[in-house]
């Protein structure tokens, strides 16, 4: 089953071309790693795909639903607030620098939008949300609030948070690039685990290890252009593009 | 030759009558000026500059007037604008708390869009992507978030507040110092004076007293 397709994304700002002509899919309970320099629209990618900005063409289809379209006249057309509503709702975002909300405890930030945007019982979400604080290693935190975190404590709750709207799909926004490196790996780890379990993930990262290890294929890209694409030991040992090959290079050179 | 202790009861309660009318202006100015001031900075903030532009000529108007002209203004004004027959005499009282919440919500909506547009994009990121409405994002994340952090300068105007209430006199209203002014040279004495200036110190002990207990209450987070 496809989770996610687009098909032919472009998007810009003002005069300048972020994404030309985006086309991929993702299937049910794939692990897709995006990885490229930086102003390449990795995160403008998933900014697009989350709903966060919107297309100027292409097509967007999340498990089957159209959440954009393209018409006769090459615009893009969006699917009324309603669907998008629900569409949004089957996605989950994980963002660089966590965004968790300062003044709710950390078991309010996983279930204040299963209470008041999904509406299931109080008793329920926060049930849901000490299992979830479990398997993040986090079940002593409940009633932290954000600031007495650390950096990876942060990212695994606000993992949690969007684990807890039981998305079909989960995007990760570099994931660990605010973090130092020692707390990286906790985060990973988690992430991992979700992989494990077959959670659909679109992955923007710097992490090549991760993405080797984790990812079912990676995707680099340059320019707003999708450059290569295929399995991780392909496209991260053995690219055929130049691009590719020369990013690849530089990083192992760090 | 003893104190007359007789006399300065009187005063005390002369001025008290002073000070009803003073604690009244302050928290009938306070109670339309706050939720004002919301409406305003967000007319402020308005994408339609249909809507702000006019909102910035009215925010400059009450931060770049006397207030003692606005509420003489507001009292006046009708009175000599509207056309003969039609007069109306506003009420004194009512004209002076218009006055000053027109003034003061333009103060509060300044420092309302402050705050507001100091809280990060990512909040309403994080806020859209998991399905929150704009007014749930506004009243569960963005607002409550605000609140903290503009309590320090909207400390700053309450307490001024106390003090401006005293500029309702120009259109005869008798508060506070009002009725210290008439008793200091009924006496030919300071004392009035001075005990005027003991109640307004006394309410903004209060009042700073509030809104420290406030600030604690929200210290919780950072």
């Amino acid at each position: 089953m496809i989770m996610l397709e687009v098909k032919g994304l472009h998007k810009s700002f003002d005069s300048n071309k972020v994404l030309n002509d985006i086309s991929f899919k993702v299937e049910k309970g794939e692990v897709v790693a995006v990885i490229g320099p930086s102003g390449s629209g990795k995160s403008t990618l998933l900014r697009c795909l989350t709903l966060l900005e919107r297309v100027d063409q292409g097509t967007i289809v999340v498990a089957g639903d159209v959440m954009v379209h393209t018409d006769k006249e090459g615009h893009a057309v969006y699917a009324p607030e309603s669907s998008l509503k629900k569409i949004r709702l089957r996605m989950g975002m994980v963002f660089q620098d966590f965004n968790l909300f300062p003044h709710f405890s950390v078991l309010r930030n996983i279930t204040e939008a299963p209470v008041h945007v999904a509406r299931i019982s109080k008793e329920q979400a926060e049930e849901r949300a000490l299992v979830l604080l479990r398997k993040m290693g986090l079940e002593d935190k409940a009633e932290a609030y954000p600031y007495q975190l650390s950096g990876g404590q942060s990212q695994r709750v606000a993992i949690a948070r969007a684990l807890a709207m039981n998305p079909d799909i989960l995007f990760f926004d570099e994931p660990t690039s605010a973090l130092d490196p020692e707390l990286t790996g906790e985060v990973l780890k988690v992430m991992r685990a979700l992989a494990a379990e077959r959670m659909t993930m679109v992955v923007v990262t710097h992490e090549m290890g991760f993405a080797r290890e984790v990812a079912d294929r990676v995707i680099f890209m340059d320019k707003g252009q999708i450059v290569e694409e295929g399995k991780p030991d392909v496209v991260l040992c053995n690219p055929s593009n130049e691009r590719t090959r020369a990013f690849i290079k530089g990083l192992s050179e760090r | 030759m003893s104190y007359d202790w007789e006399g300065f009861l009187k005063l005390l309660i002369l001025l008290l009558e002073g000070a009803k009318l003073t604690v009244m202006v302050f928290f009938l100015t306070l109670f339309f000026s706050i939720p004002l001031g919301l409406l305003v900075a967000f007319g402020r903030m308005s994408k339609s500059r249909l809507i702000s532009e006019p909102i910035k000529i009215y925010i400059l108007l009450m931060r770049g007037t006397p207030l003692i002209l606005q509420i003489a203004l507001v009292y006046f004004g009708p009175y000599y604008l509207l056309p003969e027959g039609m007069k109306i005499n506003l009420d004194r009282f009512a004209a002076a708390v218009a006055a000053c919440t027109l003034n003061y919500a333009a103060y509060f909506a300044e420092i309302y869009r402050g705050g507001i547009q100091s809280i990060p994009k990512g909040q309403y990121e994080a806020a859209e992507v998991l399905g929150f409405s704009k007014i749930q994002t506004y009243t569960r994340i963005i607002l409550p978030q605000v609140v903290k952090r503009i309590l320090p300068p909207m400390s700053n105007e309450i307490i001024t507040l106390v003090k401006d209430t005293a500029l309702v006199q120009t259109i005869g209203i008798s508060e506070l110092f009002r009725v210290a002014t008439v008793q200091s040279s009924a006496k030919s004495s300071t004392i009035p004076l001075a005990a005027a200036g003991m109640f307004y110190l006394i309410m903004n002990w209060v009042v700073t007293e509030i809104l420290q207990m406030a600030e604690n209450k929200l210290n919780y987070y950072r």
